[in-house]
């Protein structure tokens, strides 16, 4: 059988051509495919080398339309046994290819090429083309016979001149087809065929044999028509052959004279198919196909056979109708020549025959019935097992790769449809299910491994590694769950050998293991946040962030910063981590000699990375690299170094794979089957990289551990902030975040400004004041909990820590290019630093009281200083050294001596010992004409230690300070606050007297520090402000508020003396005080002494007074049986009435009987009280005597009982 | 029954979801490997004849060597192919209706994702046990 026949085979003149001497391949090549240009020669062009010898027996040579058909046949070929039978079978010229440089002599040249055409002796013509003669050579003169030297020249002349040659060879052979012809028609010539019998004639053939002579050589002349072009004469030769052919039962002849009368007809029309002519073919080339079939001969069938004859004409049938709405003709054609291919003697046939099958049904547009029969041709290939063969097998397996969905990916790129659509998948995010399915279409498993098991087979014995490969790659990547474990380390093994016989670095377009998708792409640490940058703005970190309650606003539409979310922002020259994950299904060790990112837009370093995979296990890795330049970078995917070979690896693919296990469509998920958990798809954001920035880098001096603090702890740290970037720090700005900002004091913003700008490489310190938080009920509680099993960390990761936000940014750029393109103004950063603060509970807070307590005056004769000291309380603090004693004074209202104490209690449930000291900061004194000694002086009270799980009491002193009289306007607060109703209306502006009484608590507490200290280094303040208001709340009216009467017991030793000194009481308390500072009672001495009253109201008090006097037990001594005191005067029932702000006084006198201590107590009872009076008093009901006591006087009566 | 016969299932996604070898000759890998390739390559010629006909059984639609492939096309356009040696069309006919209705058994099944491959167990043994029932 030959291959690529078709009906037009039989007008075709078969040219030998063959390389002559020692011609390169490709050079070869070259000739032979400018010789293909010239494959057909019309008969109008060869005129001028034709001459006619003789009358023509061509009588219908159409010259103006018909032209000589030439196939060349590269190597030439051994001559047919069937030559007779089709004369196109004949090699008709020789032409050779000689390539002058590699063969210098000619003379050499032509001897060969004079050897090589003695194996042609059916070649009519010979000539021997001469390409790239050298000079030497051209100018050798001698004249050779069918030497054709082309001159050096431009491919065009050469062409020509080429052109013109062919042309001469076509009228050389119409001249010797014609003198053949002439020659049998009157000679007889005998013409046999392999299938007639070679046995010795008997009579009865012979004569058989002459009568089929005649036919046979009217179709040989025929088929020299046709040779010559002359369709008309062949048809009329045929003709005569088919009439001569059915007389004599020669069915073959007769078969051969049809068809060669198919292709007249063909030729006659030029090509011009219709229905009928199409109709004709059909029924002719039937007939033909049955007259071959008739042609059959039992005897020899086993040395000869016909049968490729018939095959060659269903072939050439086929082929000749094969379009696609034939098709089942077609395939009922092709399926018959399929099934003959079994009776085929010689495996070179059925070769071509199904290389012919295979190609007519790609011609058909069925591709797989195409592959089935590429494959049957492989497999016929790989059973010669030779070289070549398996060369030929391994590309004929290539091209089925397609129809089976196994193609190489770099046959695939080479296909930009095909990887178009593959591309529009990948880009829609959300893919419909039918494409899903689309992208997995033919998964032929079984098929798919064969056809790739045998492309591998090919290519080992092909000696091809890369293809090799290539194939094991393929199979191990898609097959692997199919494969046992064995088998997959066969394919591993293969792939090593393979590569071992690789150059290093070689690349495959086809990946092999890992699998590899995207696991995440960090967003940037918060330490290099990338904040957009509004120039216009002083806060031009503000915008960056969406403001306002909505995700959505319809401002922000059309902006291009709408897509933010899948932004990402890489920076010139700052490392970046992109986290993959690699999977290795397959049961042998996977050693990934290098992995890194595969960057399409080239302006990205990537470094490489080495993993080792055991056998079925998935890893998450970081791959890392630098941006180089400015613009978008791409990462379709990775680019590894595995199993000796460079491959890329798209995320892509495995995406769409993952896809299709979740569809059920794909064998396995390998990431699954690793045991890595489901993901979801993520997507590869849009990466830009921008210019370089400044990069800050903080830690916190000291350690970047948490600081431990007690609740209310005060303490310094400093932040380190140095610029690791390579752009300076223009502009920043430090703002607090998080939970707890409060406990941030202080930052020292100033230092951070007078370090910028910031220079790369500089650094600067910050110093920020911490103060501790309280910790809340339930943190409390647990921290508790936690101290005591000696954990700390807890604290620190709640986020209860406030943040330090750092905005920063670099320098803005031009600001002609700033008016003219505002996002081109590079971005900001934002760096944050978390303050990790640990906050322990401390001293924990129990309660406060206010304490108050009174020391009993002496009476004497100066110590009637009740309005004195009215309105300046601190002058007789003044001459007190001892600190103590200062607080300890006479109470101006009272007349005694009065202590008050704040008593906060504290426990301390920590594991260390607190100390706390206390100070009160001293008022500053307001009168204009007081001492002008300094007050701001905190007292230092001695320190108190609480030890662990104690409880301690601190005592705070607290001064005196009394609103000068009583008012109705105070309280009108307190009938409210109290529920009162119907009081009077405040006569006074209610709210003034109000803040001003809250302004004198608030100024009371604020005065009041208590500072701890635990250890070296730990110390704080005790945030009590609530606990001491709380408690003064309630004593408030004891502490503020004097009382409606003072009573003041005196001597009443000089009438006239007490009279001036009433009057002048600052001078006498200056001059007499310190004389008098020994007052002495005498027993058995009448003393005679005063009570004063004074009234502390704005109105006149009646009132009943009395006076008691009592001895240290306590006995009434002036009433009763017992009595040891005598008296003179009233002592009770004394009516007195005292006008406002006034004093009045009462004398009696006393005669002590027995020394010793007594006491003298004044009371009285108000009459008519008002409501002022009564409030103060706390009375519930208006009927109920108001009842007013001084305080006790002692009285020292010295004597002898 | 046939001695070679091999029955498989292609969606309209051309995608084989069934496979089954119930013939009663030895099995053999390479053959089970034929078998397939000559119905994946005789997807082509079915992609054609289902569209001129209205019937679902398109008979004997393509052989190679002694090999014929019978095709069986569903509404849906799933297609049932067997590939068998013998030549009985009146149990292929019959085994592929009863074939049919398993299959439309499958399809009801709510798990069941159309297109995807069949792997109840159950229709596996029916479908084998008519196999040995009609060819």
């Amino acid at each position: 059988m030959e291959p690529d026949v078709s009906i037009e085979t039989s007008c075709m003149i078969r040219i030998a051509v063959l390389p002559i001497g020692d011609v390169p391949p490709p050079l070869l090549r070259d000739y032979h495919s400018m010789l293909l240009r010239h494959h057909a020669i019309p008969l109008s062009t060869i005129s001028s080398f034709y001459t006619e010898h003789q009358k023509s027996p061509f009588a219908h040579q159409p010259w103006d339309s018909g032209s000589l058909r030439f196939k060349f046949v590269l190597g030439g070929a051994p001559p047919s046994p069937w030559e007779d039978f089709q004369s196109n079978r004949k090699i008709l010229a020789v032409i050779g290819i000689c390539h002058c440089p590699s063969s210098p002599d000619l003379d050499f040249v032509i001897d060969q090429f004079n050897a090589a055409c003695k194996g042609y002796t059916s070649a009519l013509v010979e000539r021997c083309f001469a390409f790239c003669p050298g000079d030497s050579q051209l100018e050798d003169g001698k004249k050779r016979e069918n030497l054709v030297l082309f001159p050096p020249s431009d491919r065009a002349t050469q062409e020509f001149h080429l052109q013109t040659m062919m042309q001469d060879i076509a009228a050389s052979l119409l001249m010797e087809f014609e003198k053949w012809v002439l020659q049998a028609e009157s000679a007889g010539t005998i013409l046999k065929t392999p299938l007639d019998s070679q046995a010795t004639l008997s009579s009865e053939e012979v004569i058989k044999a002459k009568k089929r002579r005649l036919a046979r050589a009217q179709k040989t002349i025929g088929d020299y028509c046709l040779l010559a072009g002359s369709p008309v004469d062949a048809n009329a030769h045929y003709s005569t052959a088919l009439e001569l052919a059915r007389l004599t039962a020669d069915y073959f002849w007769y078969a051969g004279a049809l068809e060669g009368s198919v292709c007249a007809i063909l030729v006659d029309r030029m090509g011009q198919k219709d229905s009928v002519v199409e109709d004709e073919v059909r029924y002719r080339y039937n007939s033909v196909i049955v007259h071959y079939r008739k042609s059959f001969i039992q005897d020899n069938a086993q040395r000869v056979s016909p049968l490729t004859f018939e095959l060659e004409a269903t072939l050439k049938l086929a082929r000749f109708l094969c379009r696609r709405d034939l098709a089942k003709e077609v395939v009922e054609l092709l399926t018959s020549a399929a099934d003959g291919a079994k009776s085929l003697i010689d495996a070179s046939d059925r070769l071509i025959l199904y290389v012919e099958i295979a190609r007519l049904f790609g011609t058909l547009g069925y591709q797989r019935k195409a592959a089935f029969f590429s494959r049957q041709v492989a497999q016929l290939y790989l059973q010669q097992e030779n070289r070549l063969a398996a060369i030929s097998a391994m590309q004929v397996l290539a091209m089925t790769t397609k129809a089976y969905r196994v193609q190489s990916r770099a046959s695939i790129s080479r296909h930009p449809l095909s990887n178009e659509t593959e591309s529009g998948h990948a880009d829609g995010g959300k893919m419909h299910h039918q494409s899903v399915v689309s992208l997995f279409e033919s998964q032929w498993s079984t098929l798919q491994m064969v056809v790739l098991r045998e492309i591998l087979l090919s290519a080992v014995r092909a000696g091809d590694p890369l293809a090799a490969w290539s194939a094991a790659a393929r199979l191990l990547r898609s097959y692997y769950p199919l494969i046992t474990p064995a088998g997959q380390n066969g394919l591993a093994s293969a792939l090593s050998n393979s590569a071992e016989r690789l150059p290093s670095g070689t690349r495959c377009a086809d990946p092999a293991l890992p699998f590899i998708r995207l696991y995440s792409f960090p967003l940037h640490p918060s330490q290099m946040d990338i904040v957009k940058r509004n120039p216009a703005r002083e806060d031009w970190w503000a915008g960056s962030a969406p403001s306002g309650p909505f995700i959505y606003t319809p401002f922000s539409k059309g902006e291009p910063n709408d897509n933010s979310k899948q932004d990402l922002i890489w920076i010139v020259g700052e490392p970046v981590q992109v986290l993959v994950e690699l999977a290795n299904p397959c049961g042998f060790d996977l050693k990934v000699d290098s992995i890194y990112l595969s960057v399409q837009s080239g302006n990205f370093d990537s470094f490489p990375l080495s993993v080792d995979l055991p056998p079925n296990s998935s890893q998450v890795i970081m791959l890392s690299g630098i941006p180089t330049s400015v613009g978008p970078v791409v990462i379709p995917g990775c680019t590894v170094h595995c199993f000796g070979v460079i491959t890329e690896h798209l995320f892509r693919d495995v995406d769409n794979l993952l896809l299709g296990a979740a569809q059920g469509l794909v064998l396995s998920d390998p990431f699954r089957c690793c045991g890595s958990p489901r993901l979801r798809n993520v997507s590869v954001p849009n990466i830009s990289v921008v210019p370089p920035l400044p990069l800050l880098v903080s830690h916190v001096v000291g350690g970047d551990g948490a600081v431990v603090l007690y609740e209310g702890e005060i303490r310094d740290v400093w932040i380190n902030l140095a610029n690791a970037g390579t752009v300076p720090v223009e502009q920043a700005h430090i703002s607090l975040s998080g939970r707890n900002q409060d406990s941030v004091i202080s930052i020292a913003y100033e230092t951070l400004k007078s370090a910028l700008p910031l220079k790369p490489g500089a650094e600067v310190t910050l110093p920020v004041t911490l103060k501790a938080w309280r910790l809340g009920l339930g943190e409390s509680d647990t921290a508790a909990g936690k101290s005591a099993s000696g954990s700390t960390g807890r604290n620190v990761k709640d986020g209860s820590s406030p943040s330090l936000l750092i905005h920063y940014a670099g320098p803005l750029g031009d600001a002609g290019d700033l008016e003219t393109n505002k996002s081109s103004v590079p971005p900001g950063r934002r760096l944050v630093v978390p303050l990790q603060i640990c906050v322990l509970q401390g001293l924990s807070f129990v309660k406060a009281r206010l304490l108050s307590m009174e020391i009993p005056a002496h009476v004497g004769e100066s110590l009637s200083n009740l309005a004195n000291v009215d309105g300046n309380p601190l002058d007789e603090t003044v001459g007190y050294g001892n600190k103590i004693e200062r607080l300890v004074k006479i109470d101006p209202f009272r007349g005694s001596w009065g202590l008050r104490f704040l008593e906060l209690e504290l426990s301390n449930p920590t594991d260390v010992v607190f100390e706390i000291s206390v100070s009160v900061q001293l008022e500053k004194s307001s009168n204009g004409d007081d001492l002008s000694v300094d007050y701001a002086a905190e007292y230092g009270y001695p320190k108190t230690r609480i030890d662990r799980d104690y409880f301690a009491r601190v005592l705070i002193p607290l001064e005196h300070f009394k609103l000068p009289f009583l008012d109705d306007s105070i309280f009108s607060k307190d009938w409210q606050s109290d529920g009162y109703t119907g009081g009077r209306n405040p006569i006074f502006s209610e709210r003034n007297t109000k803040a001003e009484l809250n302004a004198s608590i608030k100024n009371l507490i604020s005065r009041i520090k208590v500072r701890w200290q635990s250890g070296r280094n730990s110390s704080g303040e005790l945030n009590i402000k609530d606990a001491i208001q709380a408690a003064l709340q309630s004593s408030v009216m004891d502490v503020l508020l004097p009382d409606p009467l003072t009573f003041g017991f005196r001597l009443a030793r000089n009438g006239s003396e007490n009279a001036s000194k009433l009057d002048l009481p600052k001078e006498l308390n200056t001059s007499i005080q310190p004389s008098a500072s020994k007052n002495f009672v005498i027993a058995h001495d009448m003393t005679p002494m005063e009570v004063l009253v004074r009234n502390n109201t704005k109105e006149t008090i009646k009132m009943n007074l009395s006076v008691t006097c009592r001895d240290v037990a306590g006995e009434n001594c002036v009433e009763g049986t017992k009595a040891t005191v005598l008296w003179a005067g009233v002592l009770s029932g004394i009516t007195m009435e005292v006008p406002p702000l006034q004093e009045s006084k009462h004398c009696f006198s006393l005669y002590f009987l027995v020394p010793g201590e007594y006491t003298l107590v004044a009371a009285a009872v108000i009459d008519d009280a008002n409501d002022v009076l009564r409030a103060r008093a706390k009375s519930k009901s208006p009927d109920e005597p108001i009842f007013c006591r001084g305080p006790p006087f002692h009285v020292h009566v010295d004597g002898t009982a | 029954m046939a001695t070679t016969a091999c029955f498989i299932i292609v969606s309209r996604n051309d995608i084989p979801i069934y496979e089954a070898e119930v013939g009663s000759a030895a099995k053999r890998e390479d053959a089970a490997q034929l078998h397939q390739f000559i119905l994946h390559a005789a997807l082509d010629i079915v992609q054609d004849l289902a569209w001129t006909t209205s019937a679902m059984f398109l008979k004997a639609i393509d052989r190679f060597n002694d090999l014929v492939v019978s095709v069986y096309v569903t509404a849906g356009h799933t297609r049932f192919m067997l590939l068998h040696d013998s030549r009985n069309d009146d149990g292929i006919k019959s085994f592929f209706q009863e074939v049919h209705e398993l299959y439309i058994k499958i399809l009801l099944n709510p798990l069941y994702l159309p297109g995807s491959r069949i792997t109840s167990s159950h229709f596996d043994t029916k479908v084998r046990a008519l196999a040995r029932k009609y060819l």
